[in-house]
């Protein structure tokens, strides 16, 4: 049996699967001040008449480090960077312990300029004054040459308890957010780890032996021990349960729209080929750009507690709520109560529902029924609008090959899944708004559960050989060594993949033979007078988001 | 925070499936560092900084600017479309108000292919500015275009293209031409006799650092610029005047790169040449953005510059103070004929011979220009090639007086009836019109 537990801003919800369906679910309120004690309360509740020897595997969607850090709770880091010439890292300036040490690397991974040992010192003794103990070493292109980043390490390492080596958050280019993502890394860090420890104890007392697993960003799980060192993975892995509950309850072949209705906000993911796209860059936390891996979505401020205005005859909705519907004692009409006006729904306290709208209509020369079928217009038609802006953004994607500039792939979804608890409302007015297909999928109440309970494992890595100095680097996976001139592309390729491998190995995921794609490969000459040099490797592959599969047949439904 | 003063459009293309050929300067890895360095800048995470796709420009596009014997198809590549097409879909950026600037980062560049295209020469097939502007007159109205020209090498094929119209300035700051490649672009060559002033070429001593640049720009392109009021700056932006450029003899940084784009303010930088992709690139190009964008660049220095050493000789800068006034005459107070080709009865004729050396193509030219006291006149240019038979190209100007119009039309109808012309094309900017006749 698989578990899945999403910790969600409002429910925290718990499903228990086995190869026939869905064994358990349960479904709480989050406690924010006791994230843990809502973890204990849901398992408690699927857990009461089942063997917890049978349980194969823990999935755990939190929300503990997103709040930390949106909530300001996070710990103060010293953040060491080494920097060469370019945009000035002044303005990357993030917490209060934040240090320019010198030392420059430029593209290829040639160290230019040492580490100022000098100013180094300096920054030490003022963490050490300061009480600072976690840290983040982050160098310029220190995915090409990781020396500075190192002898940053050297140094802070008998004050730290824990430091965040820049090259290892990922592979992928972007100094700024590499700064970013090691100091949220190390931020969250001992907060996380308190969590990690709380529930593992947790897990023990209700008798589960199975290995435990965080959900991250990008729909994939990674073991509790491997979160431990990279917490900053499991922040807003909230969407991302979502995204991977369809793909838990459906197939999905076709290009595809999900939208993921909830109070407040809806959230726009895309499919092409059958597979969610990941976003090309990072995901932003709190506004600050990072180099962590996560689905391309788009969110909006319309949801089922939007609240309807008018203004200047134009009826609107969202993106400010105000509270819960009407319908749910709440005190200004809601997208919720325009749909019980329309008898598209039936809930709640349907008089409130009409009297909160007759009202406004009143207000607005307008009749009840008039109103409502604005507000759910102009709601439909502005998630319309987002995704059209979303796919567009997608398919602008720059290319750098005139083969992919002539032959490249257009996502034209062919349908829409909306979920969430609102999803039902919506799904007319959506159909003829998006003139798609629109698809409700059943069991959607407990989804992102079960997409947790199935996600497996994701992992992406990145190679860059440089044979003209002779060097391979995998950075995200600390992989370094000496290559030899004639070292080809296709002997990249295998390694990248080789080593991809040995990691999901290491990590202990239950099938090691995960579909690997190569999402990029490359190979440039280097020619110094007219003479070939050395040639420039790159290779960048992954696994994909997926779901257990053999799990996924008990949950299947038509879709 | 950074936050961008002018939103920038990058348009950022480095075409990594073309070359010339394998050991060629203009090949597959040339924006491959400029590439790393941007993302590792993390330039597209600025807000107001944005990249984008470039389109793919059309015959037609081509068209519109060049006489392509035998045809576009021919002479250009894809690659050359698409690089042509960046550069529209930057300038569409600016036209439609996306942004304030643009910066078409493209590859392989253009500004020495001329009017008539037979092949490819000094790295250029098609010349991407003019097939750019030529696209904004057509769908924006005849707008007043001022390219400046900071490519090291004397941007001949742009000259060549606007030598006759007085509505685009085409000024030109180069590594002297008895010294480098095309070898011309002398202070002389001003324009046809019914643009003279419009082209203004400021040829600098090899050596000449960031300061004599500057001056120039200071003292000799901004106030041409504020009295010719264009709608429209382009900065035809090669990077071959960096010290360390492997085929030019200049000591510009690319900071003296940033303050010159900052100082210059072009609505648009289209890349042209630059050939030290791994030292100078990657700076100059981060340098030229920021720049545009209104950001700070004081700290974008390419390893091993040494202002010091690259510091412009006292005798360069005598020079080049005493040369910036002289030219700038040219200009304000223009010959009044030109230094070359002869009047004939009301015309103006040029013979040239053009050498083709990337492709090892040679042609013969004659090139008229119907002296009129109505309009503009019209031009007939005659061709041939070692690769082509005799071809004619007509090009109506888009002020044509009727005179002028018919006259245009009857030279296209005749050379494909009676002449010894294989191939005719019409550029007729007064209709709108692009057409072709195979013999
Ligand atoms: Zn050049
Ligand atoms: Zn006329």
């Amino acid at each position: 049996m698989l578990l899945g537990i999403d910790v969600g801003g409002t429910h925290t919800d718990a499903v228990l699967l086995d190869l026939g369906g869905i064994v358990a679910t349960r479904k709480v309120k989050t406690d924010h001040a006791d994230l843990l004690g809502s973890i204990a309360a849901v398992l408690e509740g699927v857990l009461a008449s089942v063997d917890p020897a049978k349980v194969l595997r823990l999935n755990l969607s939190t929300t503990l480090s997103t709040n930390a850090i949106v909530e300001g709770k996070s710990e103060p880091v010293g953040v060491f960077v080494s920097c060469g010439p370019g945009i000035d890292p002044e303005y990357y300036r993030v917490g209060g312990h934040y240090f320019l040490i010198g030392g420059a690397v430029d593209h290829r991974g040639t160290a230019l300029e040492d580490v100022n040992e000098a100013a180094l010192c300096a920054a030490v003794e003022k963490c050490r004054a300061d009480g600072v103990r976690v840290f983040a070493s982050v160098g310029k292109f220190s995915t090409r040459n990781p020396e500075h980043e190192e002898a940053i390490l050297e140094k802070v390492h008998p004050l730290a308890d824990f430091v965040t080596s820049g090259r290892r958050v990922s592979g992928q280019l972007g100094f700024h957010r590499r700064i970013n993502t090691a100091y949220f890394n190390s931020s969250v860090w001992r907060l996380f780890n308190r969590f990690a420890d709380a529930v593992q104890r947790c897990v023990a007392s209700h008798g589960l032996r199975c290995q435990v697993n965080i959900l991250k960003a990008d729909g994939g799980a990674m073991p509790l021990s491997v979160s431990r060192r990279a917490p900053v993975e499991s922040i807003l892995s909230g969407p991302a349960a979502s995204v991977m509950g369809i793909i838990a309850i459906c197939d999905i072949d076709l290009d595809s729209v999900i939208l993921d209705i909830g109070g407040t906000t809806t959230d726009i993911a895309v499919f092409a080929d059958g597979a969610p796209l990941i976003a090309q860059t990072g995901i932003s936390i709190s506004g600050k750009p990072t180099l962590v891996r996560a689905f391309k979505t788009r969110s909006i401020g319309i949801g089922g507690d939007s609240a309807i205005a008018v203004e200047g005859g134009l009826v609107t909705a969202g993106p400010q709520r105000y509270g819960p519907s009407m319908a749910d004692g709440g005190e200004v009409p809601t997208l919720i109560d325009a749909f019980n006006v329309q008898n598209i729904i039936a809930y709640g306290d349907t008089m409130a529902s009409y009297s909160g709208i007759s009202e406004l209509a009143m207000e607005s020369g307008l009749d009840p029924e008039t109103l409502a079928d604005y507000a759910i217009g102009y709601a439909a038609n502005r998630i319309r609008e987002e995704t059209a802006l979303l796919i567009r953004e997608i398919n602008e994607k720059p290319v750098y090959t005139i083969f992919e500039l002539l032959e490249g792939k257009f996502v034209r979804p062919a349908k829409v899944y909306v979920m969430g608890g609102p999803a039902r409302a919506f799904a007319t007015v959506l159909r003829e708004a998006f003139s798609l297909p629109v698809l409700v999928p059943e069991n959607h109440a407990v989804a992102n559960a079960a997409g947790a309970a199935l996600a497996r494992a994701t992992v992406d890595v990145e190679l860059f050989a440089d044979t003209q100095k002779g060097r391979m680097f995998i950075p995200g996976l600390g992989v370094e060594r000496a290559v030899p001139p004639s070292y080809s592309l296709d002997q990249a390729r295998a390694e990248a993949v080789d080593n991809l491998r040995d990691y999901l190995g290491a990590i202990e995921t239950e099938d090691p033979d995960l579909p690997v794609d190569i999402l990029e490969e490359s190979v440039f000459n280097m020619i110094e007078d007219s003479r070939l040099a050395g040639r420039s490797i790159r290779v960048k592959c992954q696994v994909k988001p997926g779901v257990a599969e053999a799990y996924k047949r008990g949950i299947k439904r038509q879709c | 925070m950074l936050k961008a003063k002018r939103k920038l459009g990058v348009v950022f293309f480095p075409a990594y499936d073309w070359a010339i050929s394998a050991t060629h300067p203009e090949r597959q890895e040339r924006l491959l560092y400029t590439q790393d360095q941007l993302r590792e800048e993390g330039l597209f995470d600025i807000p107001g900084v944005t990249e984008y796709k470039p389109e793919l420009a059309s015959w037609l596009d081509v068209d519109r600017a060049h006489f392509c014997f035998p045809d576009v198809e021919s002479v250009a590549t894809q690659s050359h479309c698409v690089s042509a097409g960046g550069a529209i879909r930057a300038a569409k950026l600016v036209m439609e108000r996306e942004a304030d600037r643009a910066f078409a980062l493209i590859r392989p560049p253009g500004h020495h292919a001329m009017k008539v295209v037979h092949g490819s020469r000094g790295f250029c097939n098609i010349n991407i500015e003019a097939v750019m502007i030529e696209w904004v007159r057509e769908h924006y109205g005849r707008k007043r275009v001022a390219i400046v020209d900071t490519d090291c090498h004397h941007g001949d094929g742009t000259q060549d293209i606007y030598w006759h119209d007085p509505d685009t300035l085409f000024i030109s700051l180069h590594q002297d031409g008895r010294t480098l490649y095309p070898g011309t672009g002398f202070p002389m060559e001003a324009g046809g006799p019914r643009a003279l002033g419009r082209t203004i070429n400021v040829p600098l001593p090899p050596g000449t650092s960031d300061e004599g640049f500057l001056h120039v720009i200071d003292n000799l392109v901004l106030p041409i610029l504020s009295d010719f009021k264009p709608d429209l700056i382009v900065n035809s932006a090669g990077q071959d005047n960096h010290f360390s450029d492997p085929i030019t003899d200049m000591n510009f940084s690319a900071r003296g790169y940033a303050v010159l784009s900052e100082r210059l303010g072009p609505h648009l930088a289209v890349l042209e040449g630059g050939y030290a992709i791994q030292g100078a690139l990657p700076y100059v190009n981060l340098g030229i953005a920021l720049a545009l964008a209104g950001l700070d660049y004081s700290h974008v220095r390419e390893p091993g510059f040494d202002p010091d050493k690259c510091r412009q000789s006292a005798k360069i800068t005598e020079y080049i103070k005493e040369i910036t006034p002289q030219i700038a005459d040219f200009y304000f107070d223009p010959p009044k004929t030109p230094k070359t080709g002869r009047f004939e009865g009301e015309t103006y004729i040029r013979e040239k011979e053009i050498h083709y050396d990337t492709d090892n193509i040679h042609e013969d030219q004659t090139e008229t220009l119907h002296l009129c006291g109505d309009c503009p006149g019209l031009l007939v240019i005659e061709s041939r090639s070692t690769v082509n038979p005799p071809c004619l190209g007509v090009e109506i100007p888009a002020l044509a007086c009727p005179r002028c119009h018919d006259l245009g039309l009857r030279a296209f109808e005749e050379a494909q009836i009676k002449s010894g012309y294989r191939h005719v094309q019409l550029i007729n900017r007064k209709d709108k019109e692009y057409q072709r006749f195979l013999v």
